[in-house]
């Protein structure tokens, strides 16, 4: 008998032009992704089933005008709906004997930057534990939710003490979180063969090497681990090619970042470990979770079909009018 | 009466000063005297119906834990019907109550936004699915069948101790101790006009019917397991069984178009409603734990789709954990605008800054508990903690004390039970089930399943930690019930036998004993019986000629003919190659040992017990599809395998081991050809079978090199008419030694023979084409499996009839050659045809 074999997730998003400093964007900026995953089996598969997060959110900061989700072979059956966190999800089956399945998702939106934060404007990050920790306002109650342990990341002693140095007695939320992004980039190396999508942070936090996904995990448990709501989030980051050489098409990855709740005023920050930046408008949104297992941008369960080559392609194509 | 001494707990049956409680007398009148000798009688009654009925439960961790059978005292708990009208309200109002819970934490959530219910309550604990938020079940029941674990205090109040709102266990067994227990009890059981439990599983069925979309004419029901290795397996299958209703594992269904099918022979049969004892997060690993592989993936889908109803609704197991205990009274009064009528027990959760003081200053007097489900630690009495214990658990609850919860130690009443011929008082917790109304609310089962703890001051109550069980009597509302249910069958004092009437007369509505109906899997798995049971019995023949040689070496060829055996052993990779020559040169100790090892050990492959086990594998998985007597044959095989101690080590003791192993699998053959029917899941059994018999008449030729120039002597003609059961008739029809030409004839073309390779083909050939048309391949096409399969078949049987190949060796050795090819074939065929149809598929 042969069960139902699960399809591993993509693998992890690994930005291949480094972003170098491009000019701050200061107004809103247009964009045009596409992001296609294919798979390729070793045997026709029979059946396959997939759930995918590849289309944008609804987000202050950005205004989707186009989004388009393509399977092929064309699915017998497909379903959308807003997930439990509330972004965009989608089911298909495709039904018919294939030795190949293409998912690619199309996006034309536009992003602005966030508004102007001053960090040290606001609530000291122990005001924050407390108002997560017995929420009152509604903000304060959806927040409340990012608190607590999932599947991926957990909060721990060992996480609590190394983000102990950027939560000084007093120090304002952002500032603090901030600080933490600054010292995951420098503490750790980005290093694409150090994990795989199943990698524990404990390891990651043991052997200081990871990829984005890994990053923004950290950031996530640390904060937790300290009392403070965090949320993981995933999209595509604008990569800026060298100085004189044309933008390499479909080139780009998802990445990953984190978020963290800094009171009903300030809301939600958004912050990249893996650049050290704050999230601006180079940064496209699609989906947030407690971790990567709640917004995986393609997970399946496939009947038959042993072995299979996987290859994913992002593009992010700045559209210039 | 024998000396009954109570604690400072309540006692069900007598009172504190020591008198029989008045619902008692009746009771103990009727069961006479408490003569040990009378009543060791009744217990030997109660177990052998226990063991006909089959009755077991599995331990887990435990390697000795598959099939104890289950703990039952004979002596009831009984209650008043008055007081049960208590418990029936308190309950039905619990029940509504974590209805409504659900429904809002699934839903809006204004338990929590309101403040109501702290958010860590809600967000830490992983019993709460995200992935089943927002889709509401039909008729907003997300619990059809619930059950609450109730005990009594020293003051007689009933409390509730814990909820089961995801796969509630145990009804099954409550009604299975019934028809044991008003069977041996049968004059008290009159007596006491004892409310019957068959009406609640009419309504049970009735329920699931109701749950099927509007205007299905034929609802397809199943019983989801995770499979015979769950703890209570037994009580899937009965269930499922008594409620006329299929038993399947999670590979069994699948899901298309966002619609749940089962996988059976001629097709995808859709599923309307699964009433399932799978968790939550294991029902589909898609969307829910994407490691599991018992569920079905894609059911969420289907469940959204509103085109399944699973019962209880996945996610249900939410409110199994203790942390909301302690907020139900107040949930009770906002959201059903009633005071609590049964309390909990008293619990604080530690995720609350007072309560968490609260429990750490009194430790020596609660106990700590997990505060969700899905943390599954064991409760620890903080009395039995020593100071630095204390310590150390107040140091984990402060690191992460929303884990915790904390209830006060609750002395539970005491139940006599016939332990050691007396009655003895034992703790008792009382589970008791409800099942939903089609029309909104629910009924109560008048009954329950009582469990005791094992020892006097225990106070875990658990059929893991070795407790036992109980039938509870509610006596007495409506005396007329048992009149009406014995009128018709006199002298068959059970309430089971009463019922059989109108089950049968449901099942026959509903049923439908196509031939498609069987699932794939069972198929599959009655395929590979036969084959293990025929895998068996060849390695048991060789096996026994070996012993009954060396115990006897006397025997006239005795020595001759080891050669060609040990040759065999070696051929079937049963001992090592070497000791093939050491036999040759005589006996020895490593023989000796390979030979056991070859007998008893689990672990190497090829051994005779490797493929027993396997046998009582395979069975285990279609127990619900063999008759009891089947299974218990198969159980006994198992038990025979097991490793012999020294002393029967000997040869002589070996050899009548293995005569007994003989006639335990002649058991197993004559039953199947004389106890089932002959359906298709006969078919695919006696196919497996076959084709097992085919193939080892290939093995024994090629193993004993007849086809060489070294292996055409007498002491090989000889070997393989007893290996082939058929030394008699060579005996009757010959008169002759064994000669090589009609020995071959005999063992491979004779049809006549059932132990003969021809006679096998020829049954292979008639089942094949009466099986079912196999399903998603167009039988049409000449390249259907099936039709190749047949094609195999008559291709080997053309073989078998040049006559050449029972006189010209090369001939022989060439044919052997090419059916040793050509018959493992449709084993590969058969299974692409029917067994993975649903799994996979080459395009």
């Amino acid at each position: 008998m042969t069960p139902a074999a699960p399809v591993p997730d993509e693998p992890e998003p690994v930005p291949e032009q480094v972003p170098e400093q491009g000019p701050e964007p200061t107004g809103p900026l247009r964009y045009r992704t596409r992001h296609t995953t294919r798979y390729e089996y070793g045997e026709g598969v029979s059946v396959s089933q997939h759930i995918v997060h590849l289309l944008p959110r609804d987000n202050p900061r950005q205004v989707c005008t186009s989004a388009v989700l393509s399977v092929s072979p064309e699915p017998s059956i497909r379903n959308e709906w807003q997930d439990y966190f509330g972004n965009p999800e989608a089911y298909f089956a495709v039904q018919e004997p294939h030795r190949t399945l293409v998912i690619e998702s199309r996006i034309e939106l536009e992003v602005k930057p966030p508004a102007p934060l001053d960090p040290t404007e606001t609530p000291s990050w122990e005001t924050v534990c407390k108002l997560a920790a017995d929420p009152e306002t509604p903000d304060a109650i959806d927040a409340s939710q990012f608190l607590f342990d999932s599947v991926m990341v957990r909060a721990s002693p060992a996480l609590a003490e190394y983000a102990a140095p950027s939560f000084k007695e007093g120090r304002p939320a952002a500032d603090a979180a901030l600080d933490l992004m600054r010292r995951i980039f420098t503490d750790f190396t980005f290093d694409s063969t150090a994990t795989t999508v199943a990698t524990p942070l404990t390891e990651v936090l043991a052997h200081r090497r990871g990829v984005c996904q890994d990053f923004a995990h950290l950031g996530v448990g640390c904060l937790r681990s300290v009392g403070l709501p965090a949320r993981y989030v995933s999209g595509y980051l604008r990569t800026h090619p060298p100085p004189g050489r044309p933008r390499l098409v479909g080139a780009d990855m998802s990445h990953a970042w984190f978020s963290v709740w800094c009171g009903d005023e300030a809301g939600w920050i958004d912050l990249d470990p893996t650049n050290d930046k704050p999230v601006d408008a180079d940064y496209i949104t699609l989906a947030w979770g407690r971790d990567y297992d709640d917004v995986s941008p393609v997970r399946g369960i496939i009947l038959g079909g042993w072995g299979h080559t996987l290859n994913v392609q992002v593009d992010v194509e700045p559209i210039d009018d | 009466m024998l000396y009954y001494g109570t604690g400072p707990v309540f006692d069900e049956m007598v009172t504190g000063g020591g008198r029989l409680r008045p619902h008692w007398q009746k009771f103990m009148g009727a069961l006479g005297a408490l003569d040990p000798s009378l009543m060791h009688e009744r217990w030997e009654a109660a177990r052998r119906l226990l063991h006909q009925n089959g009755v077991t439960y599995n331990i887990y961790g435990d390697p000795q834990g598959m099939e104890r059978p289950w703990p039952l005292d004979m002596i009831p708990l009984l209650i008043p019907a008055v007081e049960w009208e208590k418990i029936e309200c308190g309950l039905v109002q619990r029940a509504s109550l974590l209805n409504s819970v659900l429904a809002d934490l699934y839903g809006k959530q204004d338990l929590v936004r309101s403040g109501r219910l702290p958010p860590a309550l809600l967000f830490s604990d992983r019993g709460f699915q995200r992935a089943v938020h927002g889709a509401v079940p039909t008729g907003g029941v997300y619990l059809h069948l619930y059950a609450a674990d109730l005990a009594r205090s020293p003051d007689g109040r009933w409390w509730v101790l814990g909820d089961r709102t995801q796969t509630p266990s145990g009804a099954g067994y409550a009604l299975e101790n019934r028809s044991v227990v008003s069977r041996i009890l049968a004059d008290a059981f009159k007596d006491g006009n004892v409310q019957a439990l068959a009406p609640f599983f009419t309504s049970l069925r009735e329920m699931l019917v109701s749950l099927a979309p509007a205007k299905t004419p034929d609802p397809r029901i199943v019983l989801l397991t995770p499979g015979p290795y769950n703890e209570t397996y037994f009580e899937h299958a009965y269930l499922a069984r008594h409620l006329g209703i299929t038993l399947v594992e999670g590979g069994d269904l699948t899901v298309r178009d966002r619609h749940v099918f089962l996988k059976t022979l001629s097709g995808l049969d859709p599923v309307h409603v699964i009433l399932r004892r799978l968790d939550d997060d294991y029902c589909d690993p898609l969307e829910l734990r994407t490691d599991s592989s018992l569920g079905v993936a894609g059911l969420v889908q289907a469940v959204r789709a509103g085109t399944v109803t699973v019962a209880n609704a996945l996610g249900s197991g939410l409110v199994e954990s203790l942390s909301f205990k302690p907020f139900l009274p107040m949930l009770c009064r906002h959201l059903l605008g009633e005071e609590l009528k049964i309390p909990g027990v008293a619990m604080w959760w530690c995720g609350q800054k007072e309560e968490r003081t609260y429990v750490t200053e009194h430790l020596d007097r609660l106990v700590i508990k997990p505060a969700f489900a899905h943390l599954g630690v064991e409760p620890v009495f903080g009395a039995s903690l020593t100071k630095a214990e204390r310590a150390a658990l107040t140091a984990k609850i402060n690191e992460r004390p929303g884990d915790f919860i904390g209830q006060e130690q609750l002395g539970l009443s005491t139940v006599p039970t016939w332990i050691d011929d007396s009655l003895q008082p034992r703790p008792l917790v009382m589970r008791v089930y409800l099942a939903a109304k089609p029309d909104g609310g629910y009924t109560v089962m008048p009954g329950g399943l009582t469990r005791m703890s094992a020892t006097a001051g225990r106070l875990i109550v658990s059929m893991q930690h070795g407790g036992g069980s109980k039938d509870t009597w509610v006596l007495g509302r409506s005396p007329s019930e048992y009149r009406v249910a014995t009128s018709r069958i006199q002298g068959v004092p059970s309430e089971v036998r009463s019922m059989e009437p109108r089950t049968i007369a449901a099942r026959e509505a509903e049923i439908r004993p196509h031939s498609g109906d069987l699932p794939s899997r069972v198929a599959d798995q009655l395929f590979w019986l036969g084959r293990y049971a025929e895998r068996s019995e060849s390695v048991l023949r060789i096996l026994r000629g070996v012993y009954s040689r060396l115990s006897d070496g006397a025997r006239p060829g005795a020595n001759d003919q080891l050669v060609p055996l040990m040759r065999l052993m070696d051929w079937s990779g049963m001992v090592p190659r070497d000791l093939v020559d050491l036999a040759e040169s005589g006996t020895g100790r490593g023989l000796r040992q390979a030979l056991q090892g070859a007998v008893f050990d689990g672990s190497h492959p090829n051994s005779l017990r490797a493929n027993v086990q396997r046998l009582h594998r395979t069975g285990a998985g279609v127990r619900d599809r063999l008759s009891l007597d089947m299974w218990r044959v198969i159980t006994q095989l198992d038990r025979q395998c097991e490793p012999a101690s020294a002393r029967s080590r000997v040869d002589t003791a070996m050899l009548l081991r293995l005569d007994d192993l003989i006639t335990t699998l002649a058991a197993l053959a004559g039953l199947e050809q004389e106890s089932m029917t002959r359906g298709p899941g006969w078919r695919f059994l006696d196919i497996g079978r076959r084709l097992e018999r085919g193939i080892n008449c290939v093995t024994l030729m090629r193993g004993t090199r007849i086809a060489d120039g070294a292996g055409d002597d007498p002491a090989v003609h000889e070997v393989l008419l007893e290996l082939g059961e058929s030394f008699m008739t060579y005996r009757e029809r010959f008169y002759t030694t064994a000669q090589r030409t009609p020995v071959l004839y005999l063992l491979l073309c004779d049809e006549t023979n059932p132990r003969a390779l021809a006679y096998q083909l020829s049954h292979l050939s008639r089942h094949l084409a009466a099986l079912p048309r196999p399903p998603m391949i167009d039988s049409k096409s000449q390249h259907s499996p099936t039709a190749a399969a047949i094609r195999l078949v008559d291709e080997a049987r053309e073989v078998l009839r040049e006559p050449d190949i029972i006189r010209d060796r090369f001939a022989l050795r060439s044919a052997l050659n090419r059916l040793a090819d050509r018959l493992p074939e449709i084993s590969n065929l058969l299974a692409h045809a029917y067994f993975s149809h649903a799994f996979s598929r080459s395009a």
